[in-house]
């Protein structure tokens, strides 16, 4: 053998050394590769689960606030602008219970023109029981303070509980149900 | 002579099997598909970018979580009506309930009215039964949370009806602490 073959059989041999390393490198440089895919994908199902959650609390939150406004709302009437309250009465409405309000609008006037009494209502505190925003429906609980003055007389507080069902419409979230909880005997 | 050397030597080296050279490119493929592996990842990145998981209404768990939601007004509802029942007989048990599961101000509260009321309890043969009508969980934010609850009481003097059956509506206010949801603060509404 002469010292060029020797020469060229050792430089070849340098390089398949140089290209051992390299393929180990190329394989680590994949496995890592490989690892940080699956931790980013991971990480991206774990961000659209946290903003699945985020939009069912936005929701939540859009329900109390809602349902609280339109309690209070039902519980309200100025005896002398009956026109006007009964009016905000339905809007607030949807459903079974917008019937009703609907329905009953001619004989609650004059029951209230003839109370003349003022009532205003403010929701001491409520939560939401239960919500599906599959089915735009939920469920609600407020305790509520009524302010009722007849007219020239003194202001007297009533304390109330309800239950409240909503549903989502077009308009937005509407009460469809609204039950004063009584206290059960025994 | 040396020409016709160099000539047989060449022939030698070029018989060769040489896989080496073919295996010299082949790392730098699996660099190359390494590299579109991580600019892929790092676009998963931006993916996440407009998907909004951080806020305000988030860090409120109630009903999102809905297990730690039923722990949380299971616990405060049994609390509620085991202190808030006794009678002459045993006023043990609600006094337990209240070491157990009230705490902070509804602690101070509770020893310092009930410690009132027991003596009563006794010589007046006094009972009270409370059951919890409605419970909604309003927050929970980490071991804190806040709570609405409707209750039923029924008070009897002598085994004879002391008064009507009394509704009352409570914001309740627990910590979570070894593994139980404790009341810290009740306000009656």
């Amino acid at each position: 053998m002469t010292a060029a073959v020797a020469e060229t059989r050792s430089a070849r041999r340098q390089q398949g050394t140089a290209s051992r390393w390299l393929r180990w490198a190329g394989w680590v440089a994949l496995l890592a590769s490989a690892a940080f895919i699956a931790w980013s994908s991971w990480s991206l199902w774990q961000a659209w689960q946290g903003s699945d959650d985020a939009a069912f609390a936005k929701d939540r939150d859009l329900v109390l606030r809602t349902g609280e406004q339109q309690v209070a709302v039902l519980n309200t009437m100025d005896w002398t602008r009956a026109d006007a309250g009964l009016r905000q009465w339905a809007n607030v409405a949807t459903g079974p219970l917008h019937d009703q309000l609907q329905r009953e609008a001619p004989a609650s006037r004059q029951k209230i023109v003839q109370a003349r009494r003022t009532a205003v209502a403010t929701v001491d505190d409520a939560a939401v029981l239960s919500l599906d925003t599959r089915s735009g429906t939920a469920q609600l609980i407020a305790t509520v303070q009524i302010r009722l003055t007849p007219q020239g007389g003194q202001t007297t507080v009533q304390r109330q509980r309800f239950e409240a069902g909503l549903s989502r419409t077009p308009k937005g979230w509407r009460l469809k149900s609204l039950t004063a909880i009584p206290v059960s005997v025994g | 002579m040396r020409n016709v050397q160099l000539l047989d030597d060449l022939d030698e080296v070029e018989t060769e099997p040489a896989p080496r050279r073919r295996g010299f490119r082949f790392p730098f493929r699996l660099f190359g598909l390494a590299l579109v592996l991580v600019l892929v990842g790092g676009g998963l990145f931006f993916l996440r970018g407009p998907v909004s998981e951080d806020s305000p209404a988030a860090d409120n768990r109630a009903l999102t979580d809905t297990d730690a939601t039923t722990k949380a007004i299971g616990d405060v509802s049994n609390a509620l009506t085991r202190v808030f029942t006794y009678g002459p007989d045993d006023t043990a048990t609600a006094e337990r309930a209240a070491t157990e599961s009230l705490t902070g101000h509804a602690a101070a509260d509770y020893q310092r009215l009930f410690g009132q009321v027991k003596q009563q309890v006794v010589a007046q043969r006094l009972t009270l039964k409370t059951h919890v009508v409605r419970a909604g969980l309003i927050s929970l934010n980490g071991g804190r949370a806040q709570l609405l609850v409707f209750l039923d009481q029924v008070a009897t003097r002598a085994s004879k009806a002391l008064g009507t059956p009394a509704a009352a509506q409570l914001s309740v206010t627990a910590e979570l602490k070894d593994g139980l949801w404790r009341i810290t603060e009740i306000k009656a509404r």
